[in-house]
């Protein structure tokens, strides 16, 4: 029997460490000290307590202080300028909301019409009982009993995707899943992975090959799950209204997945169901479409293990790439994921990306 | 460590793909899988012997071993363990029952006789854990680590009488460490230091999962500890609800079956896991990284 096949113990690896110890003081002092008070800053990657500028026509924004008309960076990251504003953007650390980002989130409180939501950021977002779909439709009004079965709707534990849609003074982002693309998520696994290796982008829900989906959230909450049979969303505005309410009670029939698409907002009052609450599983979910999951769930992780920027594309080559071990056990080793990542960068200078 | 709860439609969509057969694991690791460790031994300069082992979610134990020459008769036993979680107390349950199986384990599957140097005097080995992180149950990665520590654990050279039941001399050791001598250096011919480990199995409908995640922990219906020795599995083996830090809905009795099956497995699949330890010992080297 190989060992391998059941354990794989191996050394830590040597830090690669590029960094010359023997930088001549006098050589810090000149980037201390910029000559030229042009407006180009002399890096564009400051480090924590590193002078930015000492012009102090600058304003200062987030990521810097102020200290003796100097502005110093109080992160590690890139400069930004935007006019006079002067911020360094950090390159990691916790996710910072910003309004109309899709997100993955996990209750965990349920306070007076509000549910308090991790989404990875500082402070929990919350999710105002207003923000939410109700069974009923969305023109309804919410009423006290709402208040008192929020439980019902949605629980401490309880996985779902929703929007940014504003974010208070304090800091505290507000969400919403007014849209049947957001909701409780279902039929597949959460994993989380750094939220600086998510790329912003138009759409952040995905139909991947192998009958699988995935919910990227902007704050690193990723949701893979079955593809929703994508049939009954073809429904639009000119259907009749004998196709529309057939077309609804097929969905209350627990086919309903978010994600799933725009939908006419005639629809969303009928799908506004029970069932987009509902914690039951597609009971037909094929051990092909897990083991798919699975797959998805060890190339999310190699991206991440080799800080490779998540992409749709990126994923899908991943997975190509993966297809290779049909023994996908290995991939969780360290050698395998990087020769993964490896494939996708080569595939991708190929396509001259 | 912050308490872990997993959403009804994600514990139920968990546990479908763990009573498959074969299961479904979220990381696609068959049933008889670990997880990657990373492993670092003799790296601390003040301990006879020192282990290191890294997972990649962050979970970290570090094990050392030093020893001090006793008298055997005021003794109760040559071997005291400690260990030290953070986020929990000393004297809490979760630290005191890790404590208990560990001591338990070596105190009954060492040989001892190897530490004796005289008729009156021995080695007492003290052997400090610390688990820096952990996110599921860290008794396997304890065991994995202390056995490490031990099987690189030196002991000085004795260089004075062996015999002292007539004459009563103290012990005096060689002064060049480069003398000193690993305890399976001791053994007889044929004979090899192998110090017991712990491993856990996940029970999950009719599947058995080794060194189950935090995840797979949510939905298990009860955990096994099963203990490995002299290429064996032996006693004791223990249920345990692995899910320490959360409410396991799905726990539950242990069908008496699944204990054989647990041995058998057990059986088949831990000298690979001594195995790979002990290629680990022989590849490190005195150099190179430590982190």
């Amino acid at each position: 029997m190989d060992t391998n096949e059941v354990i794989s113990i191996t050394k830590p690896e040597a830090l690669v460490n590029d960094i010359d110890s023997d930088v001549e003081m006098s050589d810090i002092e000149d980037i201390e000290t910029p000559k030229d008070n042009s407006n180009t800053f002399k890096s564009s990657i400051v480090t924590p307590g590193e002078l930015v500028t000492d012009d102090p026509i600058w304003m200062k924004g987030h990521g810097t202080y102020f200290l003796e008309d100097k502005t110093f960076s109080s992160v590690a990251g890139n400069i930004s300028r935007v006019n006079r504003l002067l911020s360094v953007i950090p390159l990691k650390g916790r996710y910072q909301p910003e309004t109309g980002d899709h997100i993955v989130g996990r209750i965990t409180e349920v306070a007076n019409k509000r549910w308090k939501v991790d989404i990875g950021t500082k402070q929990d977002a919350v999710l105002m009982l207003g923000s939410v779909n109700l069974p009923g439709g969305v023109l309804r009004r919410k009423s006290e009993s709402d208040e008192l079965q929020m439980r019902n709707f949605l629980k401490e534990g309880d996985l779902l995707n929703a929007e940014v849609q504003t974010i208070f003074n304090n800091g505290i982002a507000s969400l919403h899943t007014r849209s049947l693309k957001y909701g409780k998520l279902r039929n597949g696994i959460f994993l989380k992975v750094p939220s600086s290796l998510v790329i912003k982008s138009k759409n952040h829900s995905y139909d991947l090959p192998g009958n699988v989906s995935v919910v990227l959230g902007v704050n690193g909450y990723i949701w893979l799950y079955k593809t929703v049979a994508k049939s009954n969303s073809a429904a639009n505005t000119s259907i009749t209204s004998n196709t529309s309410k057939f077309q609804a009670s097929v969905d209350s029939s627990g086919s309903y997945a978010p994600g799933q698409g725009s939908i006419s907002i005639t629809r969303l009052e009928e799908e506004s169901s029970w069932e987009i609450y509902s914690d039951k599983n597609d009971p037909n979910i094929s051990n092909s479409v897990r083991t798919n999951i699975t797959r998805y769930n060890n190339v999310l992780k190699a991206l991440s293990y080799c800080e490779l920027g998540i992409t749709e594309q990126r994923i899908i080559m991943g997975y190509e790439a993966s297809l290779a071990y049909s023994n996908i056990g290995s991939l969780i080793d360290k050698e395998a994921m990087e020769s993964i990542c490896q494939d996708i960068i080569n595939n991708e200078k190929m396509r001259g990306a | 460590m912050s308490k872990m709860i997993l959403s009804p439609a994600e514990r139920s969509y968990l546990y479908d793909s763990l009573t498959q057969a074969p299961p479904i694991r979220p990381d696609s690791r068959t049933d008889h899988q670990f997880r990657p460790l990373e492993a670092k031994t003799s790296f601390l300069p003040g301990s006879n012997g020192s282990a290191r082992i890294r997972l990649m979610d962050g979970s970290e134990c570090i094990v050392s071993v030093k020893s001090k020459v006793v008298l055997s008769a005021l003794e109760s036993s040559l071997i005291e363990c400690d260990i030290d979680v953070s986020g929990f107390r000393d004297d809490s349950n979760f630290v005191s029952n890790l404590k208990f199986y560990l001591t338990n384990l070596l105190q009954h599957n060492f040989p001892t006789q190897y530490l004796k140097l005289t008729s009156r005097y021995a080695f007492k080995l003290f052997i400090d854990c610390i688990v820096i992180s952990h996110s599921s149950y860290p008794l396997s990665l304890i065991s994995l680590t202390t056995y490490l520590a031990l099987k690189t654990t030196r002991l000085p050279l004795l260089v004075s009488d062996v015999n002292d039941e007539e004459v009563a001399e103290q012990p005096t050791f060689s002064d060049d460490w480069d003398n000193a001598k690993y305890i399976g250096d001791f053994m007889k011919d044929g004979e090899v230091f192998q110090p017991p480990i712990f491993i856990t199995l996940g029970v999950i409908g009719p599947n058995l999962i080794f060194d189950p995640s935090t995840e797979e922990e949510q939905v298990l219906e009860n955990g096994l500890i099963v203990s490995f020795y002299g290429n064996k599995v032996i006693t004791p083996i223990s249920n345990i609800n692995l899910a320490t830090n959360s409410n396991n809905s799905n726990f539950k009795g242990l069908n008496r079956s699944l204990i054989t099956k647990a041995m058998a497995l057990g059986n088949k699949y831990c000298p690979a896991v001594v195995k790979a330890l002990d290629t680990l010992i022989e590849q490190d080297d005195e150099e190179g990284t430590i982190f």
